[in-house]
């Protein structure tokens, strides 16, 4: 906490970043993010298990980059999205600064390849909760499973948290608001919420970064993360290829290998 | 408001049989927005045209579906139909009411309701269509000929004598394929080499031709007139500019003792070598696999021989980009192992051959010069069978297919044994003779008639050795299957022909497709056969299916036809089914966010970036851009594209979406 502190007063005292992204404590037991912009403000900084939002999520905003160049307080998964932006070009080398955080250490990074290091030296495995439910999911039969969701997912009445959690979802126009035609429709009815989700899941398929904010967000707790989760570990096992490891990567499901598997072709 | 005019084709019985075409105009006369409905026996025809013209004036249509057979097979008729009306050829649509509908369905009340939905769905499509304008692009009038072999070298020829550029690629040291190995050709007995040297001469001496040798494709990108490709020439590890092909080297390396490609392995050569003494160019390599400075780190004997001192330890592939507008696939094939056979052996009995090695050996400048010896020991064999459909026709080996070829040689290297060997006898055990061209049964007959061969219609189950003879052993099924053995010297077996090695990586590099045997697919089996389903790529040769000489050089003149064709153009027209990546008002400028994820999954290499900048000139955004000459109309990045930033003209978001929604309601 201390070396979190001492370092996000030294990066605004030498002028390597404006803002400093963090954590600080909210009301009622969460977490909510904070902006701070002078060196006198860094002791509201904080950093515990409690810390679930992807920070990541603010850096393509525009009234955020307003405020200069920001660092990043990074546990893993942001560190994920930071380089998972970057090689979707939302980003680019020297636009931030990341205090990449691991085993009460600090360490402060701002080249792309630095990140890639400390991201390849880090285990990226899943939360063993959450790895844990994707296998009690696995287990179900396929009817099981169809209920399963139908279930939790009928729940659901649209409120987009989860889209607004996503470090991922930065578009300026979601696939949702086209409505020339409207693909998906808008009301919350059990339909158009698979759709929603279904959509969701797929538009995630090979940059999720596992980091579980949108299943955090969920007012509802419904655990949507699990669906992104899945895909993104099938895509691991199936194609080699991880969400936010390295700038310069092949997009699983836009890029064609000839030795990609096809065994999906029945 | 939308004024449609629909025509239904009967297409005589092909969908009047099975479809109630008076009741799907009646119906579609219902539609809102449809101005005019009539159904019609053949809407193709010249009568039909004119109903077509006709109802577009006097109606004042608006747009036009023609319901009728494959929009592949008559959309550009209608579309023209509708221009030379005045109506914009993208205002025309065609529903598919004969592949989708009549021939897949019997005649039934349903089968007309599927009519009458599929015409619906294109009713509403063509309401929001829009009128489209033909691309132009620019045609680069130069061909790219992949293969050296007489199908390549006749399309090579061709093409430049046309008078345009032409750039040929052969995998091995020389041009001159197959048909350099081959001893006579049939039917008229003349020699193989005589006739084919003086055209690989020609190609190296055309001033239109630049030929590379030792060289493989790449990489090919673009479309068609303006392909851009890439060409790796291998390392010879020699200068070719100083070698003067005194063939020095050749004589001098210690490395002798590799068996020879060109002589199917019976023969050897050294490891500085030229495939055979009228190879074009007439240029060595350096296998770098056996030669001992390579493979030891000392000799360097062909270096100091070497006049000119032409030799080049050092060199490296060498990567060469061209730009083309048409590329000729000449890349040939191959033939079936004696291995490929467990019941003749495996290929361990070393007088059990093929018949691209009994070629070698008739051969005059084969291993034995054209005796007829035995590779086992050198004797003149006095009894030869040959077995014809080794492997080819053979379901149970995975090759169905008639291999073509087989018949014709066969009786060939019969009547060429018996013309060396006047005593010997030769077999041959065939399935059905197959000798339809040109003098090609006279031909067998003469086998049979006047050079005495033995036809046996049967096959041979097994072959084995015995007091240092091949014993075969079949069965003559026009004397009811009775029980044959024959002691044999020699067996030469017509082993099935097959794709090239790498045809499968090649086809992909190429985008065209190919069949379960890997030979590559022609764009029609009758009406289409030299081109394929990529654009400005074209066929010759056995690289499609098994062929003879005249059959391939005939293909490759009608390849070099079809390019001269091309190249008559000096603009390309080019349908206008392209993507387009939206505009919007600022500040947004487009919803595309440029994370060019599309720009990977598009196949053509056709999105680039494009910087969107102020007043002042400073970057605010960029964004992706579809580069209409590349693009290919496929639609992949419409599909991939998360904020549907991008929509293919003439298969819009809108279009597409309003069909499905007339199909559910």
């Amino acid at each position: 906490m201390e070396a979190l502190q001492k370092s996000a007063r030294e990066a605004l005292e030498n002028h390597k970043a404006k803002v400093i992204i963090g954590y600080s404590e909210g009301s009622g037991g969460r977490m909510r993010p904070i902006f701070v912009q002078s060196p006198a403000e860094a002791e509201k900084l904080t950093w515990n298990d409690r810390c679930t939002q992807n920070l990541a999520v603010y850096i393509a905003k525009p009234e955020v980059q307003k405020l200069g160049k920001p660092a990043l307080v990074a546990p893993l998964p942001v560190l994920r999205a930071v380089l998972q932006l970057a090689s979707e070009n939302q980003i680019k080398e020297g636009d931030l600064l990341v205090l990449a955080l691991s085993d009460g250490r600090v360490t402060e990074l701002s080249q792309f390849s630095e990140m890639e290091e400390f991201v390849a030296k880090t285990p990226t495995h899943l939360a063993s909760k959450d790895q844990e439910a994707i296998e009690r999911l696995e287990k179900m039969t396929p009817q099981e499973r169809w209920q399963y969701w139908q279930s939790e997912l009928t729940r659901c009445f649209k409120c987009y948290a989860c889209r607004a959690a996503c470090p991922m979802c930065y578009c300026s126009r979601c696939t949702v608001e086209c409505n020339q035609p409207q693909w998906i429709p808008v009301p919350a009815h059990p339909l158009g919420n698979w759709e929603w989700h279904l959509m969701r899941a797929m538009h995630l398929a090979g940059r999720c970064v596992s980091c579980g904010a949108c299943g955090d967000a969920c007012p509802l707790d419904i655990p949507i993360h699990l669906l992104t989760m899945k895909v993104e570990a099938d895509i691991h096992r199936e194609f080699g290829s991880q969400a936010g490891m390295k700038v310069q990567s092949e997009h699983a499901l836009s890029s064609f290998k000839v030795q990609d598997k096809e065994n999906f072709i029945i | 408001m939308a004024r449609i005019g629909v025509f239904v084709c009967h297409c005589g019985e092909n969908i009047g049989a099975t479809v109630d075409c008076a009741r799907v105009a009646e119906a579609c006369r219902k539609i809102p927005g449809v101005a005019h409905s009539v159904d019609y026996k053949y809407m193709c025809s010249d009568p039909g045209q004119t109903l077509i013209r006709e109802a577009i004036a006097q109606n004042k249509l608006t747009g036009v579906v023609v319901a009728a057979c494959s929009p592949r097979m008559h959309e550009p008729t209608f579309r023209r139909v509708c221009s030379e009306s005045g109506l914009n050829p993208y205002l025309c649509e065609m529903a598919n009411l004969r592949e989708h509908c009549s021939w897949v369905h019997e005649k039934s009340d349903v089968t007309t309701d599927k009519a009458i939905d599929l015409v619906a769905m294109l009713v509403e499509k063509v309401k929001r269509n829009k009128p489209l304008h033909p691309i132009k692009v620019p045609v680069t009038k130069t061909a790219l000929v992949l293969g050296g072999g007489i199908s390549g070298i006749q399309a090579a020829l061709d093409i430049a004598n046309a008078g345009h550029k032409v750039i040929l690629v052969e995998r091995d040291p020389s041009i001159g394929g197959h048909m350099s190995q081959l001893s006579e050709t049939f039917p008229t007995l003349d020699c193989s080499q005589c006739i084919l040297t003086p055209r690989m001469v020609e190609v190296a001496q055309h001033p239109n031709i630049t030929l590379y040798t030792y060289s493989e494709l790449e990489s090919l990108d673009g479309f068609i007139g303006n392909f851009k490709t890439r060409i790796r020439k291998k390392a010879r590890s020699l200068d070719e500019k100083l070698c003067t092909g005194c063939g020095l080297c050749t004589t001098k390396c210690p490395n002798k003792k590799i068996p020879s490609e060109f002589n199917t392995g019976l023969g050897m050569r050294t490891a500085i070598y030229v495939p055979f003494p009228q190879a074009v160019p007439n240029k060595p390599v350096i296998d770098r696999e056996h030669c001992t400075y390579y493979t030891k780190g000392r000799c360097r004997v062909c270096e100091k021989v070497c006049p000119t001192q032409a030799i080049r330890f050092d060199q490296e592939d060498q990567i060469v980009e061209h730009e083309v507008g048409a590329v000729v696939v000449a890349t040939g094939f191959t033939v079936k192992e004696t291995d490929f056979f467990p019941e003749y052996g495996y290929g361990k009995y070393k007088d059990v051959i093929n018949g691209l090695q009994f070629e070698r050996i008739l051969s005059a400048s084969g291993p034995t010069l054209g005796e007829v010896k035995r590779p086992s020991d050198g004797r003149v064999p006095e009894t030869v069978v040959f077995i014809a459909c080794a492997g080819s026709r053979d379901p149970a080996k995975g090759i169905e297919y008639c291999s073509k070829i087989c018949c014709m040689y066969t009786a060939k290297h019969a009547m060429l044994y018996k013309h060396k060997v006047h005593h010997g006898q030769a077999y041959v055990f065939y399935m059905d003779i197959r000798a339809a061209g040109k003098m090609y049964d006279e031909f067998t007959r003469r086998a049979i008639e006047e050079d005495h061969v033995q036809y046996i219609r049967g096959r041979v189950s097994r072959i084995y050795e015995r007091n240092g003879k091949l014993i075969v052993q079949g069965a003559d099924t026009l004397l009811n299957a009775m029980p044959v053995e024959i002691e044999a010297d020699l067996v030469v077996l017509a082993t099935a022909g097959v794709a090239n090695e790498g045809a499968e990586a090649l086809a992909q590099k190429l985008h065209v497709s190919y069949d379960s045997h890997k030979f590559f697919v022609e764009a029609h089996p009758k009406l289409r056969p030299v081109e394929t389903n990529t654009a400005g790529v074209f066929l010759a040769g056995a690289c499609q299916s098994p062929k003879d000489i005249p059959e391939s050089v005939g293909q490759a003149s009608g390849t070099a036809a079809k390019v001269a064709a091309l190249f008559s153009m000096d603009e390309l027209t080019r349908e206008p089914v392209v993507a387009v990546v939206n505009r919007t008002a600022p500040p947004l400028y487009s919803t595309c966010v440029g994370c060019f994820l599309c720009q990977s999954a598009c196949p053509y290499q056709a999105i680039e970036r494009e910087e969107i900048k102020n007043r002042n000139g400073q970057v605010v955004k960029t964004i992706a851009k579809v580069n209409p000459g590349l693009c290919q109309g496929c639609g992949t990045c419409v599909a991939f594209c998360r904020s549907k930033s991008i929509d293919l003209q003439g298969y819009t978001h809108e279009q597409v979406y309003a069909e499905v929604m007339e199909l559910l309601s």
